[in-house]
């Protein structure tokens, strides 16, 4: 049984509401996928944006849903295709190149997070999964609450460890996309997804 | 950017800011909201604590910067990552055009970068033929408007959505409505293009980690992440001063940068960058990674042991959102390219002794910036030593040499103030004011009256006030009066006496002392603020003296805080140090060494509030006593924005009367507002500057020293 830090659970999820994080809980990682083919099935098709004067990169802003699942294993991706396919949607592991326009959803696994400021960390060395978390208008998040630390400094050791191996990219993601640069309004969604998802995953 | 070529210009330039409702009202709403929120995110953490923390880690790694920077290089290059080092802003910029050359790019997208603004690294691409786009939408905003920034995270904060959508629509060829989600979704759109078609992306970094090589960047909007994903060539341009040990002092900084800058726990991204990363397109799958670092000027800095401290900056802005002045007036009037406190510091630094000596001018001492900062630099300090060596190297100007003489002096010094009570006769009509003084000594000064010298100062008084006090007491204090009480304000220092011999003090105040001598160092005359210093040291024998009470909270927290600084070099150091502990302000005196409590005053009606002197709860964390005090003796009415700065600022308020007018009226609307009857302060500077205010608002408050109100209603 993982060990998990309670306290640092509730911390998390009290932290996430002000940050515009929507936090559903689950028991497991097959019902975190399902829950993100669900947040796909209910969202508005992508809006498409052009790479190039009246050039979009792939899709025809048509019904075909795209999600990305681009850091998940081999048997986790059979599973979610499993799930999403028959719902006519367009399942990826990689080419995220090829859709600059937006995808519709990114759905990928966590490898930390830190309570006290709602933040995950995903390590993103792979292009794909830097990409998807970007370009999809939603990224959902699977996060087992035994990854839940306290403070920052409670994952000094798993980020060293990453960092001194390296080549790594490791991103802290703590909301989506957001500024404040107009009037100082806070506004969703600048560059990166208008939404960001976090099932908790029990264990 | 401010450019004004001489002092004329440069008010010139600031009433423009002044008479600019739209940036008036923005700085407004966000100083009052900034502060609301910074305390409220602020309140689960340790916040003094947290920052002496990074001040020393700074510190530490300043000291071994070569040792990281050798460190750095290793690390990251041994990931696959190539690292330069630039001495000057054009070796930068030579070295990134030529990166661009050799890889043939042609199309640049930028993240938000400072040092990239510092190096005027957009220039030189584009004179190189190359396209450049900003991708913080701030940065974007402003650079398709040809303008700098106005804040360091704010960039557009000076700009309306009106104005956003009229350069949104000049660029996009169609007409885009002043909606701010409509002109985010503008942006949106606009610079996908631009990343999809990138083939070189330049950041800024925050962190440089030196025993793993990482590079990292927080962003809120996730600019930073496309911009070092995208392209097949990233690269980092930062300062050398951006140089860390480790992971560790990084996650520290990250505790107190968002909070300080955004009011945010955390930036919605932070990305650690180890190494180059994955990237499809390039022959090698792996990102073209550089890393520039800079350094302008930084080395040189760290040899400077008064103002090496402004190298622990860790760009938050915090300095720019708590000062009173750039709220007036803005970044554009307060900045070079850095703005805020640490802008005038580093614009001396980085940009020159041309672009630097109006800017310096214009910091008001307020000290809200050192209270703010999130490296505990004392940012107040290094702005009137960068003043001095102006002065040093440049010359005075008359009125400052003049005030120098005249104060090491204090005979001739204490002469003319006699001898002005005498000059002002046809100016003051009899009354406490000054009212007709020729336009050239008034240039300005409309927004107040100027007080009259008194008739018979303080020390001329004395020997018949002493005649009368008790001989017996468990005390020895020595008044200490500062020259505006001593000549202007007398009957404040009695007020004192009276609360003070009637609780076992016995007083005395040597006559052989002097103005504490804050007005010159602040001009920067060295000299000048050595002698008055040893003057007053030497009037008050440490053996004659349990305490040294002034009723002024500026030459309180200047005696106490900086004396031995200004004596760091000289022989009399001790017993600066000796004299600065003795020294303690009037309110926290009477509460918490004689242990007045609400039982020693008659609680009357009179409705009171309050401003609290710059000096006195910055300077000095004077903050509860003066609040308690009014309520034992009255009914305190609490008033918005008490720690704001009246406008004051000794000599600021003669340089830059067109703000100090502003900020009195501001002071002032608030305190009015309480509907109390009387306002008191801790500060005869302050008191001067609210009662002229209020002179010419008609007298809607009485005001007064605090130490009036308590001899008043002292049982």
């Amino acid at each position: 049984m993982a060990n998990i830090d309670k306290e640092a659970v509730d911390l998390f999820q009290q932290k996430a509401a002000p940050v515009s994080i929507k936090i559903v809980e689950v028991p497991g990682l097959d019902e975190a996928m399902a829950y993100a083919l669900e947040v796909c099935e209910k969202k508005q098709p992508c809006e498409l944006i052009p790479v190039a004067e009246g050039k979009f990169s792939a899709g025809d802003g048509g019904d075909a849903r795209v999600v990305c699942v681009p850091n998940l294993s081999d048997k986790e991706y059979k599973t979610f295709a499993d799930l999403g396919q028959p719902k006519g949607f367009t399942i990826l592991r990689k080419g995220m190149r090829s859709y600059l326009s937006g995808i519709d959803v990114a759905f990928t696994t966590a490898g930390a997070a830190i309570a006290d400021t709602a933040t995950t960390i995903i390590e993103s060395i792979s292009e794909e999964v830097r990409l998807a978390t970007m370009l999809a208008e939603i990224h959902v998040i699977a996060l087992k609450k035994s990854q839940i630390k306290k403070s920052s400094y409670d994952v000094e050791d798993y980020l060293q460890k990453i960092m001194e191996k390296g080549p790594a990219y490791t991103a802290f993601i703590s909301g989506p996309s957001r500024t404040a640069d107009i009037e100082r309004v806070l506004t969703i969604g600048v560059h990166g997804p208008l939404e960001l998802h976090i099932a908790l995953v029990e264990g | 950017m401010q450019s004004a070529k001489s002092m004329n210009e440069y008010h010139g330039e600031i009433q423009e800011s002044l008479d600019n409702s739209f940036l008036r009202q923005a700085l407004d709403k966000f100083a009052v909201a900034y502060k609301a929120n910074r305390l409220t995110i602020f309140a689960d953490i340790n916040e003094k604590e947290l920052i002496k923390e990074i001040a020393d880690a700074k510190d530490e790694s300043l000291d071994k910067l070569e040792d990281l920077y050798v460190q750095f290089k290793a690390e990251a290059e041994k990931r696959g990552v190539q690292v330069h080092r630039a001495d000057t802003a054009a070796q930068a910029n030579e070295i990134i055009c030529k990166i661009a050359a050799e890889n043939n790019c042609k199309r640049i997208i930028k993240s938000k970068s400072m040092t990239a603004e510092e190096i005027h690294l957009n220039h030189a691409l584009e004179g190189e033929g190359l396209e450049v786009a900003e991708t913080d939408l701030g940065e974007w905003i402003i650079q398709l408007r040809h303008e700098g920034p106005t804040h360091m995270v704010m960039p557009a904060i000076h700009l309306s959505k009106g104005q956003v959508a009229d350069t949104f629509s000049d660029e996009t060829g169609k007409k885009q409505e002043s909606d701010i989600s409509l002109l985010v979704k503008v942006a949106r759109r606009e610079l996908r293009a631009k990343f999809a078609n990138a083939d070189m992306g330049i950041s800024g970094a925050n962190f440089l980690i030196a025993d793993t090589g990482t590079v990292g960047i927080c962003t809120n909007e996730g600019n930073g992440r496309l911009t070092s994903t995208l392209p097949r060539v990233h690269v980092a341009v930062a300062g050398i001063d951006k140089l860390t040990p480790n992971i560790h002092d990084a996650l520290r900084v990250i505790k107190v940068l968002p909070r300080s800058a955004t009011a945010q726990a955390i930036t919605t991204y932070v990305s650690w960058m180890t190494g180059s990363a994955e990237h499809s397109l390039n022959p090698d799958k792996r990102k073209i990674m550089h890393v520039v670092l800079v350094d302008n000027g930084r080395t040189a800095m760290l040899k400077d042991e008064l103002c090496r401290s402004a190298l622990r900056c860790v760009r938050c802005g915090a300095c720019a959102n708590v000062c009173p002045v750039y709220r007036l007036v803005g970044g554009h009037k307060m900045g070079y390219v850095y703005i805020g406190a640490i802008g005038l510091i580093l614009t001396y630094f980085f940009h020159g002794r041309e672009n630097a000596r109006n800017l310096v001018q214009n910091c008001i001492n307020c000290e809200a910036c050192k209270d703010a900062c999130s490296a505990g630099i004392d940012l107040p300090a290094i702005i009137h030593e960068i003043r001095a060596r102006l002065v040093e190297e440049e010359g005075a100007p008359l009125s400052s040499t003049l005030l120098s003489t005249v104060l090491e002096n204090r005979k001739l010094f204490h002469s003319l103030l006699r001898f002005g009570k005498f000059a002002q006769r046809p100016a003051t009509g009899g009354t406490k004011f000054i009212r007709h003084l020729p336009e050239v000594f008034m240039k300005g000064q409309g927004f107040r009256a100027l007080p009259a010298i008194t008739a018979k100062p303080f020390r001329d008084r004395w020997a018949e006030i002493k005649r009368i006090l008790p001989t017996e007491g468990k005390l020895r204090v020595g008044i200490f009066a500062g020259c505006a009480q001593d000549f202007i304000y007398p009957e404040q220092l009695e007020a004192a006496v009276k609360v003070l011999s009637a609780n076992g003090c016995i007083l005395d105040f040597p006559l052989e002392q002097s103005c504490c001598g804050l007005p010159v160092r602040m001009m920067g005359e060295r000299k000048a603020a050595e002698s008055t210093a040893i003057r007053n040291i030497r009037a008050f024998d440490p053996a004659r003296f349990d305490y040294i009470v002034t009723l002024c909270a500026s030459c309180a927290s200047y005696m106490k805080n900086t004396y031995t600084e200004v004596l760091e070099h000289h022989n009399m150091r001790t017993e600066a140090q000796q004299y600065a502990t003795r020294v303690r302000d009037f309110s926290s005196f009477v509460t918490d060494v004689l242990g007045l409590t609400e039982e020693n005053f008659t609680k009357s009606g009179e409705t009171v509030c309050y401003h609290s002197a710059c000096h006195l709860c910055r300077g000095l964390g004077v903050v509860k006593q003066p609040r308690y005090l009014i309520n034992a003796a009255a009914e305190y009415k609490p008033a918005p924005e008490e720690d704001v700065c009246c406008g004051f600022g000794g000599s600021y308020s003669m340089k830059f009367p067109e703000i100090s007018g502003q900020l009195l009226d501001m002071k002032l609307t608030n305190l009015e507002a309480t509907g109390a009857s009387t306002l008191v302060a801790d500060c005869p500077g302050c008191v001067m500057q609210l009662r002229g205010g209020e002179e010419k608002r008609g007298n809607k408050l009485k005001v007064e020293h605090i130490a009036e109100l308590l001899a008043r209603q002292l049982k």
